[in-house]
C-alpha cells in the first residue's frame, strides 16, 4: 500500500505528549545539572560542569555504582538459574502447568511495594517469621536487614523474588517455540536431558537470553521500590544503589542541580548498556538467522 | 514398554511434587501476610504459628475505613482510569500509523520508543518535581496522570503495534476503495478488529499505573496519595500495626489477582514488551 501522508497526523498526540512530558523535562534536567540549586532557596548559581566533577570525585557515587553492579549481577544470576530450572520443569510437566504458572507468577504481578513489604515482614529482626522460627530452635539469627552484607543479599533476593517469574515466563515461551523435531531426533539418538539442554536447547535460546538479560540490567538502574521499602539504602549506605542515591540527593537533601547531574550520568551508563546489548543482539541474530 | 511408561509416570510425579513444594515455599511471604491480616495480635506472634484460630476481619475493616485507605483507593482509581483513558487511545493511533508505514521507517521509531522505555525514571522525577512546583501542580491528579501516560506510551504503542500488524493491509485498501478516508478506515474498519488487543493494553496500563510507586511518591501529597505510597509510609515499622498493614497490603493485592486471571493468556506478549513493571 502507498504510504499515506495523513498517517503522520496519527502520531501527533502520542509523540507530542512524549516530547512535552519526557523530552522537555529531560532537557530541563540537563540544564538544571549545570546549576548549584537547592530547592526552596531563592537563587540558582551557574556552575558549569562543577556538579559532574564533584560527583565523579566522590567515593559515595562509586560506591553506589558498585552496589548497583553487585545487586544487578547477583539478582540477574539468581533469576536466570532459577528461572531456567522452573521454565524447564514446566516445559516437561504434562499437566496442571497453567495453575503453577499463575501461582508462580503472583510475586511478579502484585504491586512491588506490597511484595517487598511481604518480604520485610519475614525478614524483620526478632518479630519476622524467619527470626521467630530460628529463635525457637535457640539459633541466634543475624540481623538480616541491619548487617551490610546480609542486607545486600536480602535486596538481591527481593529482586529475585519479584523478577524470577518474568524470566521464567519468557524462557518458557521460548522453549515452547523450539523445534520439536530436532529435540525428538536427539532423544532418539540417545541424548540425555543434560546433553539436550547443553547442546540443543541453550544454544537456540541465546538471542532470548541476551534480550532478557539486557532488559533486566537496564531495569536495575530503575530499581527503587524494593530498596526504598526494604532497607532505605541502609544500613548506612550498604544497599544504596545509584537510583537511591539520586533520590537522597534530590528529595532528601534537595540538591536538585547535583541530583540532575547524577541522573544524567545514570542515563549515560544505561545508554552504554543498551548500545552494548543491541550490538550483541544484532550479532546473535545474524548468526542464528 | 511398560517399564518406560512407569518411569514416565514416576518422573512426572516427582516433577509435580518438586514444583508444588517450591511454589508453596515461594509463596510463604504472601501466605504469612494473609494469615497475619486475619489473626488477633495474640495469635499472630506465637511460634510455632498457630494453625487454628478464630479469623477476624476487624483489621481489614479498620485499615479501609478508620485509616482512610478508601480515600487512597479512590485516588488510585482516578489516576489509573485517567491514565488508561488517555494512554490507550493515543497509543493506538500512533501504533496504527506505525504498523502501516514501510518497515524501514517504522523500525527506527520503534527502537527509539524502546530506549525511551529504558529511561531511568529517577532522572525524570527530578525535573517533574521542579516543574510541577513552579506550575503549582504538585499533589494534583493531572500531573501524575500525565507522567504515567508518558512513561506508559512506549509499551502501549509496542503492544498495539503487534496487534495491528496481524490485520492484513488489504482491508485498509478495500476500505479506501469503498471511499473511507484514513480516519474512517481506522475507526470503522480496523479498530473493531483489534478489540482484544485494546482490552489487553487497557488492563496492562491499569496494572502499571496502579502499581507505580516512584512518581506517585514524589508528585502526590495528602490529597492525591495513591495506595502504594500510603502502604509504604504506613507499613512495617511498628510491630503493633502489622495486622493492619498486612490487611492493607492484602487488600491492595486482590484486584491485581483478579486482573491477572483476565490477562494471563496474553502475559507472554505483554511482558516481553515490558508491561507491569513499566
Amino acid at each position: 500500500m502507498r504510504w499515506q501522508r495523513g498517517l503522520w497526523l496519527f502520531l501527533v498526540p502520542s509523540f507530542g505528549l512524549m516530547a512535552l512530558v519526557l523530552l522537555w523535562p529531560l532537557a530541563y534536567a540537563a540544564y538544571l545539572s549545570m546549576f548549584d540549586y537547592h530547592l526552596g532557596s531563592p537563587g540558582m548559581r551557574f556552575v558549569g560542569l562543577a556538579n559532574y566533577g564533584q560527583l565523579l570525585s566522590e567515593a559515595r557515587l562509586w560506591q553506589s555504582l558498585w552496589t548497583t553492579i553487585v545487586i544487578a549481577l547477583g539478582s540477574v544470576g539468581v533469576e536466570f538459574l532459577l528461572g531456567f530450572v522452573l521454565a524447564f520443569a514446566l516445559y516437561r510437566l504434562t499437566f496442571s502447568v497453567r495453575v503453577f504458572m499463575i501461582l508462580l507468577f503472583l510475586p511478579h504481578i502484585i504491586t512491588p511495594v506490597v511484595a517487598t513489604l511481604f518480604l520485610k515482614w519475614i525478614l524483620t529482626s526478632n518479630w519476622g517469621l524467619i527470626d521467630a522460627t530460628l529463635m525457637t530452635f535457640n539459633i541466634g539469627p543475624p540481623d538480616w536487614l541491619g548487617n551490610p552484607v546480609w542486607a545486600k543479599i536480602c535486596v538481591i533476593l527481593a529482586d529475585a523474588w519479584i523478577f524470577t517469574p518474568f524470566v521464567m515466563l519468557v524462557l518458557y515461551a521460548a522453549l515452547q517455540a523450539l523445534d520439536q523435531a530436532q529435540i525428538e531426533a536427539a532423544s532418539i539418538d540417545g541424548a540425555n536431558s543434560w546433553h539436550m539442554i547443553r547442546h540443543i536447547i541453550l544454544p537456540s535460546l541465546v538471542p532470548v537470553i541476551v534480550f532478557t538479560v539486557s532488559v533486566r540490567l537496564m531495569d536495575v538502574f530503575r530499581f527503587f521500590d524494593a530498596v526504598y521499602v526494604l532497607t532505605g539504602g541502609g544500613p548506612g549506605t550498604a544497599t544504596e544503589t545509584i537510583t537511591m542515591y539520586t533520590y537522597q540527593l534530590g528529595f532528601q537533601l534537595l540538591q536538585v542541580g547535583k541530583a540532575s547531574a547524577l541522573g544524567i550520568i545514570t542515563l549515560v551508563i544505561v545508554a552504554a548498556v543498551i548500545a552494548t546489548f543491541s550490538h550483541l543482539l544484532q550479532r546473535g541474530y545474524g548468526r542464528t538467522g | 514398554m511398560k517399564a518406560r511408561r512407569m518411569a514416565r509416570v514416576r518422573n512426572q510425579t516427582l516433577l509435580f511434587v518438586a514444583l508444588t513444594i517450591f511454589t508453596f515455599v515461594n509463596l510463604v511471604p504472601l501466605i504469612w501476610a494473609a494469615l497475619t491480616s486475619i489473626k488477633n495480635p495474640a495469635d499472630a506472634f506465637t511460634i510455632p504459628p498457630t494453625v487454628f484460630f478464630h479469623p477476624t476481619f476487624e483489621f481489614h475493616r479498620q485499615v479501609w475505613l478508620d485509616r482512610g485507605f478508601v480515600r487512597y483507593l479512590i485516588n488510585s482509581l482516578i489516576v489509573s482510569a485517567g491514565t488508561v483513558c488517555i494512554s490507550v487511545p493515543i497509543g493506538s493511533l500512533a501504533a496504527y500509523a506505525l504498523s502501516r508505514m514501510p518497515q524501514r521507517r517504522a523500525s527506527p521509531i520503534l527502537f527509539g520508543l524502546f530506549t525511551i522505555r529504558m529511561f531511568p525514571h529517577m532522572l525524570l522525577a527530578i525535573p517533574f518535581f521542579v516543574m510541577g512546583s513552579f506550575l503549582n501542580m504538585i499533589d494534583t491528579y493531572p500531573l501524575l496522570i500525565l507522567a504515567l501516560v508518558a512513561i506508559n506510551q512506549p509499551f502501549t504503542i509496542w503492544l498495539m503495534y503487534s496487534f495491528f500488524l496481524e490485520i492484513p493491509r488489504d482491508l485498509d485498501e478495500a476500505a479506501a476503495i469503498d471511499g473511507c478516508n484514513l480516519w474512517q478506515t481506522f475507526r470503522i474498519v480496523i479498530l473493531p478488529l483489534v478489540r482484544p488487543g485494546l482490552t489487553v493494553a487497557a488492563l496492562f496500563s491499569l496494572l502499571l499505573s496502579y502499581n507505580e510507586f516512584l512518581f506517585a511518591l514524589v508528585l502526590t501529597g495528602i490529597k492525591t496519595k495513591t495506595l502504594p505510597v500510603a502502604i509504604a509510609s504506613f507499613g512495617g515499622e511498628d510491630v503493633s500495626d502489622w495486622s493492619i498493614s498486612a490487611a492493607g497490603a492484602i487488600g491492595i493485592m486482590l484486584p491485581i489477582v483478579v486482573i491477572m486471571l483476565f490477562v494471563q493468556r496474553h502475559l507472554v506478549r505483554g511482558l516481553t514488551i515490558g508491561a507491569v513493571k513499566g
